[in-house]
């Protein structure tokens, strides 16, 4: 267990320098000048746009930019962005907003996911089974966008029952609808997963070997079956919380929610290479981390694979 | 969305007499309080912020106003005057204060000057000084500058200060009003701590913060009972921060939020939605299609002429602006003093036979016509638009509209001149002048945000000669020849005069119009 741990930590500090010189070289990329955009409509003098460039060391080199940026990140420093704010506080603003619309979605994924496909895989090939596969398509494929907005007309215009822009009425009045909104989309692949995962173990030997002792029916599908259909559910859902954690751009736009997402966006819109590198190289610690914690939770489910 | 914000002179102005009459009073209950949708601020320190127009413009108070007709007014100032327009002398009225009971003086003005034309500061509305004398000396091209005071500010005494001036500019009272706010004066609590002010300023104006400003968090301000300028009709104002603002157009639609400034993509459907509650305000927003003067297909006059007779403006603006937008007929926008009627005359009436025929004597156009503008603006349908039309009316075959992937880029490949084809470009004015406008599409020393590029000796000239007057009229005179020299070359078609649409919950009875913008704090509260 710890030699698989100590691999997988080695393999994640790998990652995490690749990741960030390929973020920061994209940002560098971009064609244009992020300090004249600073000014908004209004053109900024050319000393001042200069004494910025000079004070981010943005005539530097790429290599020099880089290696300046990883020093201090490795003192935990994030820097600052073009408007001079903390880097570290705007993110720290932001990640409850983001923790709470994610967890809130990954919560509906789990109790709906799970639930329906449950309910689908124990009643394979029956009208409930189908009604389950073609609701879940259906509503999977109706662009987000859409999803969102027609929300945001039927529960906060016409019904007027939700908030549907920003956070002032808190968790959870505030994250039902955006929410909502953002689990619909990994549910019918949660779903769809648990009933694929139920049918298989329903249909192993193990399975039936418990029929055949007489074990109760509450027994065999609460404690055997519900235990060995549950690893790939539960990476993919592990995975899907990563995901939900840095991936809500479109909601948390559309719902006007301050979020991690949201600051993303709008970084990458205005060339805030600090910024972007920032939460990508928290992005990533948390999708490494979720992966390692999946990693770790399936051995422990299932213990074939600690004895690898 | 950012742009639209950025071009918002949301205003105080005399109420006059009004305020005598009845309705004034709020000591009858409940606080009149009005919610508007902004744009993350980033700032409130008037000498940095570009995108907090409508909050700077309550928290203080500008030496002059321009009302909504364009007519210019002293507001903290009592008289700016010149006989030369090169030195000036500002009288600044008695007994104004700051929020924190400091008084308004001559001092307050000058040492904010200074900070704001000092160029170790960078502040970004720096560049509104540059004509002040001395501003050089603060931004020496290399090396440090040795002083950090205008030498062209002189304190007289407590309420009157001088300002001369590098060259002439008559315009000088107007560049002193509402929108430009690196002219706005600092207290010297201001001094101590610019961070911690620029999230809580302290200003002259008739509102002041309530608690100080949190990024993405919605944001109040107060009436300030001392102010001594024209009182406003409302007791409070939260200001809500959007960052898409099609979505606060649907909350202000669930009746969320009161007031919005309506986005470009919302415009063809505004009327429909709000009915009476859609309002349409002159703007100072002028449009032009640029045109790439380096590529040699568009250097014969009548290509271009061709190209701005050929797109029927008033169906473009009504398939996609809902018919708000208003055909441009002359190259400053209504709004600026003394634009002239119909300048621009048969070459911006659409006229698709004359087109092609202009186009053919200029030897006909050969290869793609690539359309190029910003992403992620919105611009798409207005330039998809322009591409039909001048394939349709033109007969070019091949004309696209591609966009950037932002405006960095763009700005970059417009003044790398890599752009081929016809181009955004547009300007929201900042004072309601054509001096301003002009300045911005047609001199070096504009900038070039979102320019033609198109210099030449003979413009410079006629502006500064414009520039020179102290008398409006004849500096009016001056510009309107300008624009006449222009025309003759015909560097870019202009395309439209931009309106400023706003949209309201049922909470407001009515907006108010300000110079290109809304008079936020003289809203009419329905249960008023």
């Amino acid at each position: 267990m710890a030699r698989f741990t100590i691999r997988r930590l080695i393999e994640l500090v790998l990652v995490f320098f690749g990741v960030t010189f390929a973020i920061y070289a994209a940002v560098f990329a971009l064609p244009g000048d992020p300090i004249s955009s600073l000014g908004g409509d209004q053109p900024l003098s050319p000393a001042v746009v200069e004494r910025i460039r000079n004070l981010y060391h943005l005539n530097d080199p790429l290599w020099s930019q880089y290696l300046r940026y990883l020093g201090h990140l490795l003192t935990g420093d994030l820097g600052v962005d073009f408007r001079g704010r903390s880097v570290a506080e705007r993110l720290a603003s932001r990640w409850p907003v983001t923790i709470q619309l994610a967890l809130t979605a990954w919560v509906i994924q789990v109790v709906i996911g799970v639930g329906l496909g449950l309910i689908a895989g124990l009643r394979k090939n029956t009208w409930i089974d189908r009604g389950v596969l073609i609701l879940t398509i259906l509503i999977a494929s109706v662009p987000i966008f859409v999803m969102a907005v027609t929300a945001q007309l039927v529960f906060g215009v016409k019904l007027s029952l939700l908030p549907i822009a920003g956070v002032t009425d808190g968790w959870p009045t505030s994250y039902l609808l955006p929410a909502t909104v953002l689990a619909i989309y990994g549910l019918a692949a949660v779903a769809r997963l648990t009933r694929g995962s139920v049918v298989d173990t329903m249909s192993s030997d193990f399975v039936r070997a418990l029929w055949a002792k007489g074990l109760s029916r509450r027994r065999v599908i609460g404690v055997h079956v519900l235990r060995n259909s549950a690893i790939p559910v539960l990476t993919y859902l592990a995975i899907d919380l990563g995901a939900l954690l840095g991936g809500a751009v479109v909601t948390e736009g559309i719902f006007n929610l301050p979020g991690v997402g949201q600051l993303l966006f709008e970084s990458i819109r205005v060339h805030e290479g600090p910024t972007v590198v920032g939460i990508a190289t928290a992005l990533i610690l948390i999708f490494l981390l979720t992966s390692l914690v999946v990693d770790l939770l399936n051995s422990l489910l299932d213990p074939r694979i600690r004895h690898d | 969305m950012k742009r639209a914000a950025a071009v918002l002179l949301t205003a105080t102005v005399a109420l006059g007499g009004c305020s005598g009459g009845g309705g004034s009073g709020s000591a009858e209950g409940a606080t009149k309080s009005v919610s508007f949708a902004v744009s993350d601020p980033v700032t409130l320190n008037p000498g940095r912020q570009t995108i907090a127009f409508s909050q700077v413009k309550e928290l203080f108070s500008s030496l002059t106003f321009v009302k909504s007709d364009g007519s210019l007014t002293y507001l903290n100032a009592e008289s700016v005057k010149s006989s030369d327009a090169v030195h000036w002398t500002v009288k600044l009225r008695p007994g104004w204060t700051f929020h924190n009971g400091e008084k308004v003086t001559a001092e307050s003005y000058v040492k904010a000057w200074n900070t704001v034309a000092y160029g170790p500061n960078a502040w970004e509305n720096s560049g509104q000084l540059v004509n002040i004398a001395g501003y050089d000396a603060l931004n020496p091209a290399k090396g440090k500058s040795t002083t950090t005071q205008l030498s062209g500010l002189k304190v007289v005494d407590d309420l009157t200060f001088t300002v001369t001036l590098k060259s002439p500019d008559g315009q000088f009272p107007v560049q002193l009003s509402q929108a430009q706010s690196g002219f706005f004066p600092l207290p010297e609590a201001a001094y101590k701590d610019f961070d911690a002010f620029g999230k809580q300023p302290i200003g002259n104006g008739p509102f002041q913060m309530v608690g100080s400003y949190a990024e993405n968090e919605p944001m109040t301000v107060k009436r300030y009972d001392a102010y001594q300028g024209p009182k406003p009709t409302v007791d409070e104002i939260v200001f809500k921060p959007y960052t898409d603002m099609t979505t606060a157009y649907t909350d202000v639609q669930a009746g969320n939020t009161d007031i919005l400034f309506v986005p470009a993509a919302r415009m063809a459907q505004v009327k429909k939605d709000f009915g009476d509650r859609a309002y349409v305000f002159q703007g100072l927003g002028m449009n032009y299609l640029g045109l790439p003067l380096w590529d040699k297909r568009y250097q014969d006059v009548r290509v271009r002429q061709a190209i701005s007779m050929a797109i029927d403006r008033q169906a473009v603006s009504n398939v996609i602006y809902g018919g708000i937008w208003e055909p441009a007929t002359a190259l400053t926008p209504p709004g600026e003093p003394g634009t002239p009627k119909d300048l621009c005359g048969e070459l911006c009436t659409f006229n698709p036979t004359k087109a092609k025929q202009l186009l053919a004597e200029a030897g006909g156009f050969s290869g793609k016509m690539e359309i190029r503008y910003p992403g992620g603006s919105g611009l798409d349908d207005l330039y998809n638009a322009y591409a039909n039309q001048l394939r349709q009316n033109l007969g070019i075959k091949d004309v696209t509209a591609t966009p950037t992937t932002d405006f960095p880029e763009f700005q970059k490949l417009r003044n790398d001149k890599k752009l081929s084809g016809p181009y955004f470009s547009r300007w929201g004015a900042l004072y309601a002048s054509q001096q301003n406008t002009l300045r911005s599409f047609y001199t070096k020393a504009g900038g070039c945000v979102n320019c033609i590029p198109y210099y030449t000796p003979q413009v410079e000239q006629l502006l500064a000669k414009a520039d020179a007057q102290v008398d409006p009229q004849k500096a009016i005179e001056g510009y309107v020849d300008v624009q006449k020299a222009i025309l003759k070359d015909f560097p870019a078609p202009p395309m439209f005069f931009e309106k400023y649409t706003y949209a309201t919950s049922d909470r407001i009875a009515k907006l108010a119009e300000g110079a290109g913008s809304l008079e936020l704090e003289n809203t009419t509260l329905v249960d008023n």
